[in-house]
């Protein structure tokens, strides 16, 4: 603990002078922003501006695009039984995936909350999984695991959430950066009050992690609806059997890169995005009922 | 300190421009390297790993022969190689010289996306290759992919597994009940734990055989659709019958089937027979698949085999290559000389150019010689290529095999799953 509140600490001291240079000179801060601007515009905006044009033409990779209008929407929605089922694959692999993994994520951060000598060990040792996340090389190895599961309709989805699941290490981190955040004398009191384990969890370290909670809920949930390299990977790239692995960008990737079909892919990027935009909007709605910031009380 | 920002933000713009000028060396390099020095070119292809040593091999003596040519190669699975190739075009990225599908020679071309082979820069000697193999890479009347190979569909089987659970071996004239009826055996036979053959219903290949051997095709002249729902139900019905009976493999079995060797349940032992090209055997095939194979013609219920000499596969030139003169001379490198003709044997098929066939013929052993002994025997009864299928084609046979999976797991009925793929399909060719 002694080293967080030191480190926590450390900049307040000099804080102040900092405020003041950067005030005089606003120019340098823009100068050494540049890089990050240049890279957000030329790289993330462009192509996406890029993308919205495309998704009202139809383009196959090679020749001039040609504007089509909203057909590409009209036929998502009206004559696309594909569509629909990547719909419904990602909805469900959400809603399985995410609590799952943040459970796993708290729950092993709670653990290794606790003062330990070999803390920093298990800390890396949980969090391996999470830096070869995005790794082919694991997924390849998840689909020879489970070679009898991903081959049958039922369980295949099950597999590719499971690998997700197992990879908490991410949102583990922040939970435990969280969970040192928590005031030791919130602990004492409900000690001295008579709390027991369960008590105290509910009362005291929930409401004060929830802010986290909500934090990492929003990242994963977001995270969830763009999964793509499990379900290729362990699909062989073709979202089966039965169509029961298509995730969203597994068909998306399918009609973009497969059939040719660019326009058609990035209105299913672009109806993505809004769907995103719409949850989180959702999510940030709800979360007034049950994230609590400490010191907002004090207004 | 006011004093001090100016440098450093003046380094800053110097290090910013430095890093501009750099990329513009690298994108200068191209254009700098086309007279006289070393040129580098890249060919991409796909296969399996025992081809990707020959071709080694090959593109080795290749750089021997021509000083200044340097190549670099990269290969992939088959669905793999399609779904890359297709992200580089658009990006600009194209390789040089690029093994390109009969089913996809049409889609590309069309797109302008391939060299004229026929002309210019890119023109490569095809004197040695048949005008019906050529035609399989020509649209409208322009030379687009040069097949090194030609190959046909091929019936193998594991005839040691065969003998022993008595299950007759494949002869001439042999029908589609034959076919079952054997299978059927090993399956008993064993236990269930081998089958007897590799579910071959979701592949459009082995489909268009059969709707041939009744006088039908996949595909019109003008590129339509030429068969009905009721042709695919019926063949459905054919081999999902197998499956239930236990003689073709279980659906999950089936599902997995991607094209790759290390899927396929023959080489997992878990089938004793499947169907195939003959330009899939190479010299550690029946390594491969623990056990040696023979091969035999489909089954046929007509009297008409409804095989064809197909390009195994073709090689074409990118439109957007600066190197087209280097590209040229490495396609015709791969197709008529005879030194990499011995190097290549039977990997990509069997050779189109007469005299490489010749001199290969000699030269095999083991399981190219049985392919190639296959073919000139299977050789007198196969009819001429169908013209290249349509824009789309592509997605037809990947959604053939996609629905196909929804009649082995019992989502719908067959009749329904017909219905289901039709649609599709002619959406596809269409759009």
């Amino acid at each position: 603990m002694q080293t967080i509140e030191r480190s926590v600490a450390a900049p307040r001291t000099r804080a102040p002078q900092r405020v003041h240079r950067y005030g005089e000179r606003p120019g340098i801060a823009y100068l050494f922003l540049s890089p990050w601007v240049v890279g957000a515009l030329l790289l993330t905006l462009g192509p996406m501006l890029a993308s919205l044009y495309l998704s009202f033409t139809d383009y196959d990779l090679f020749t001039t695009p040609s504007w089509v209008g909203w057909e590409n929407y009209r036929t998502l929605f009206t004559d696309d039984p594909r569509f629909i089922t990547a719909i419904w694959v990602t909805l469900r692999y959400v809603f399985i995936s995410t609590p799952l993994k943040l459970a796993a994520a708290l729950a092993v951060a709670i653990l290794l909350n606790r003062a330990s000598r070999a803390q920093g060990f298990y800390r890396s040792a949980f969090y391996a999984p999470s830096l070869l996340g995005a790794s082919v090389a694991v997924a390849l190895v998840w689909r020879v695991i489970f070679r009898d599961w991903v081959a049958s309709p039922d369980y295949a989805l099950l597999v590719v959430a499971a690998l997700a699941v197992w990879q908490f290490g991410a949102p583990m981190v922040i939970f435990l950066a969280g969970l040192k955040q928590i005031p030791q004398e919130l602990y004492d009191a409900s000690a001295v009050d008579g709390a027991g384990w369960w008590r105290t969890f509910r009362s005291v370290t929930l409401p004060m992690l929830s802010p986290v909670i909500f934090f990492n809920l929003v990242l994963e949930t977001i995270h969830a609806f763009q999964a793509f390299t499990g379900a290729f990977v362990i699909s062989g790239g073709r979202g089966g059997p039965v169509d029961s692995t298509l995730f969203y960008t597994l068909y998306l990737y399918e009609r973009g890169f497969s059939q040719f079909r660019m326009g058609y892919a990035s209105a299913m990027a672009w109806i993505l995005v809004l769907a995103i935009a719409l949850v989180t909007a959702v999510l940030f709605r709800t979360s007034r009922m049950w994230v609590f910031y400490a010191g907002d009380e004090a207004r | 300190m006011r004093r001090r920002a100016v440098p450093r933000a003046l380094a800053l713009l110097a290090v910013g421009a430095l890093l501009g000028v750099t990329a513009a060396c690298g994108g200068g390099d191209d254009a700098g390297s086309t007279g006289g020095g070393p040129v580098t070119i890249r060919f991409d292809w796909w296969g399996n790993p025992d081809r990707a040593e020959v071709t080694e091999k090959a593109i080795d003596l290749f750089e021997q022969k021509n000083q200044n040519i340097k190549v670099e190669t990269s290969y992939a699975e088959f669905n793999a190689y399609f779904q890359k190739l297709a992200t580089q075009i658009a990006g600009g990225g194209a390789p040089d010289v690029l093994q390109m599908d009969y089913r996809y020679v049409r889609e590309y071309a069309d797109r302008g996306v391939l060299a004229d082979l026929g002309s210019g820069a890119s023109k490569v000697d095809t004197s040695g290759v048949t005008q019906q193999l050529l035609s399989g890479g020509t649209v409208k009347g322009k030379l687009y992919g040069i097949p090194p190979t030609q190959n046909t569909q091929v019936f193998s089987y594991d005839f040691a597994q065969w003998e022993k659970s008595g299950a007759a071996a494949p002869k001439d004239g042999w029908t589609w009940a034959d076919l079952k009826a054997a299978a059927q055996k090993v399956s008993d036979s064993s236990g269930g734990k081998v089958r007897g053959i590799a579910d071959l219903g979701g592949i459009e290949d082995w489909f268009e055989v059969w709707l041939r051997q009744q006088g039908k095709t996949l595909y019109s002249d003008d590129g339509t659709i030429a068969y009905t729902a009721a042709d695919v139900a019926r063949w459905w019905e054919m081999t999902d019958g197998m499956r239930r009976s236990g003689a073709a493999t279980p659906a999950e079995l089936t599902a997995k089937m991607d094209g790759s060797q290390a899927n396929d349940p023959v080489t997992q032992k878990l089938a004793s027979a499947g169907f195939g090209y003959d330009s899939g055997f190479t010299a550690k095939s029946w390594e491969i698949a623990g056990r040696e194979l023979k091969l035999a013609p489909f089954p046929s219920d007509t009297g008409k085999l409804g095989q064809y000499a197909k390009p195994a596969m073709m090689f074409s030139i990118s439109q957007a290559s600066k190197q087209k003169e280097a590209a040229a001379k490495l396609v015709n490198f791969l197709i008529n000389d005879l030194d990499a003709g011995k190097i290549l044997g039977m990997s990509r098929g069997m050779p189109a150019n007469a005299q490489v066939r010749e001199a290969v013929g000699g030269t095999l052993t083991g399981p190219p010689q049985v392919g190639f002994q296959y073919e000139q025997t299977v050789g007198p009864k196969l009819e001429p290529a169908p013209p290249p299928p349509p824009k789309g084609a592509g997605t037809v046979k990947a959604t053939f095999q996609r629905v196909y999976d929804d009649v082995i797991f019992q989502r719908t009925s067959i009749q329904q799953a017909a219905d289901k793929f039709m649609s599709e399909a002619q959406k596809a060719i269409t759009t």
